[in-house]
């Protein structure tokens, strides 16, 4: 670790100064694959809303959003810089490699977090700063100091903080959340565990190594793909759902049903190539378009309602308000606060 | 002015470290520029066309 003197560890005998890890190092700690897929899908959350927003209020809260991130993202990488230096994937973050210390890490994110949760609250509303500090505290604490380390049911759970981004767009615009965004939220939800395990099916080895009990490693490779694919045969038709319900137009209809259907393919074929280099190339497959699904669908979602670009269904007009049950769900989780407090 | 014997003196950095931490503070200062762009503009638009509704 070079000239990386830490003044919070005590090993370090009071010497300690800083790294000298550089911004592209400290950008790295915000995970900008993960910020780039939370911009697109609270742009969507924004431009699916019912309702409209300054773009500049925009630009600042999707800002806020992203760093908020990024964040959570950083002091997800603090906490598990051990098992980091163990795995090949994670090996050369900046903390596992050294060119960061964790103290630093750790106050960048907690700066940032706090900064984002602050700036989101001043230029938009309390209810989408008060998402974000959830969302930031489900993924740093919830999800990498607790489930991560405890249950194979780790991404399933852990897996709501990647998909709460859509809800805060949606209450930057209107300071609230509604079907929409819940719709958005439940699609992230259950694209989650057909993306990780298939990376996980291909790096067991990794996590056996690190200790986390990933599915594949508690459940078996077999059982692991049996679930990739009945998540995949859900998270499809849900998919499809903002097309029926008004807010994603033909064009997503489209998209929607094709990729749906390459996403069930690819997951079929993870379940029967189980040996060998067929099988990686599988997971990798299905690993690699689960990340060009997920841009797609919310991608096309922008494009329709931001740009103006929508041509709606008439099967909208059919289906439109036909969920009352799910709606008086929500009546009744808003009406929580009231009958608590 | 002499050091604290219980406390050794920190390694001095050398000339690719310290212009390593020259570029992190250029990227900083940048950041901080921007920050303060950032809460001008959004405080004009939050203000909106009421921001020269002031006795001058």
């Amino acid at each position: 670790m070079s000239a990386a003197f830490d003044r919070l560890d005590p090993r370090s005998d009071g010497v300690a100064l800083t790294s000298s890890g550089e911004a592209r190092d400290f950008f790295e700690l915000l995970k900008p694959r993960v910020m780039s897929l939370v911009i697109v899908t609270a742009l969507a959350g924004m431009a699916t809303a019912p309702g409209s927003v300054h773009p500049v209020i925009a630009l600042a809260s999707l800002l806020a959003i992203a760093v908020g991130a990024g964040a959570s993202g950083c002091l997800n990488m603090w906490y598990d810089a051990d098992i980091d230096a163990l795995m090949s994937r994670t090996a050369k973050r900046p903390i596992p490699s050294g060119r960061i210390l964790p103290s630093e890490a750790l106050a960048f994110g907690l700066t940032l977090s706090i900064g984002s949760v602050l700036v989101l609250g001043l230029v938009a509303n309390l209810l989408a700063a008060g998402m974000l500090a959830f969302t930031i505290f489900f993924y740093a604490v919830v999800y990498s100091m607790w489930l991560k380390r405890w249950t194979p049911q780790n991404i399933v759970i852990g897996g709501a903080a990647g998909a709460f981004p859509p809800m805060i767009g949606e209450a930057v615009v209107t300071g609230d959340f509604g079907m929409h965004s819940l719709v958005l939220f439940a699609i992230i939800f259950l694209w989650t565990p057909p993306h990780f395990w298939a990376l996980a099916l291909v790096k067991s080895a990794d996590y056996a190594r690190a200790g986390i009990p990933m599915l594949p490693n508690v459940a078996g490779p077999a059982a692991t793909r049996r679930q990739i694919v009945a998540y995949s045969l859900v998270m499809a038709p849900v998919a499809v759902l903002p097309a029926l319900m008004g807010f994603g137009g033909w064009l997503y209809l489209v998209v929607s049903v094709v990729t749906g259907l390459m996403m069930i393919g690819l997951a079929l074929r993870v379940l029967v190539r189980t040996e060998g280099e067929p099988a990686k190339k599988a997971a990798y497959a299905l690993f690699g378009f689960s990340i060009l699904y997920l841009f797609l669908l919310f991608a096309v979602l922008l494009v329709e309602n931001g740009l103006g670009l929508k041509w709606p269904l008439p099967v909208y007009y059919t289906l439109g308000g036909s969920m009352p049950l799910a709606e008086g769900a929500l009546e009744l989780f808003r009406a929580l606060p009231k009958v608590l407090g | 002015m002499s050091g604290n014997p219980q406390r050794p003196t920190p390694p001095a950095f050398s000339p690719e470290d310290m212009a390593r931490r020259r570029r992190r503070s250029i990227a900083l200062a940048l950041v901080l520029g921007a920050l303060v762009v950032f809460f001008f503009v959004v405080t004009l638009v939050k203000t909106g066309p009421a921001i020269m509704n002031r006795p001058l």
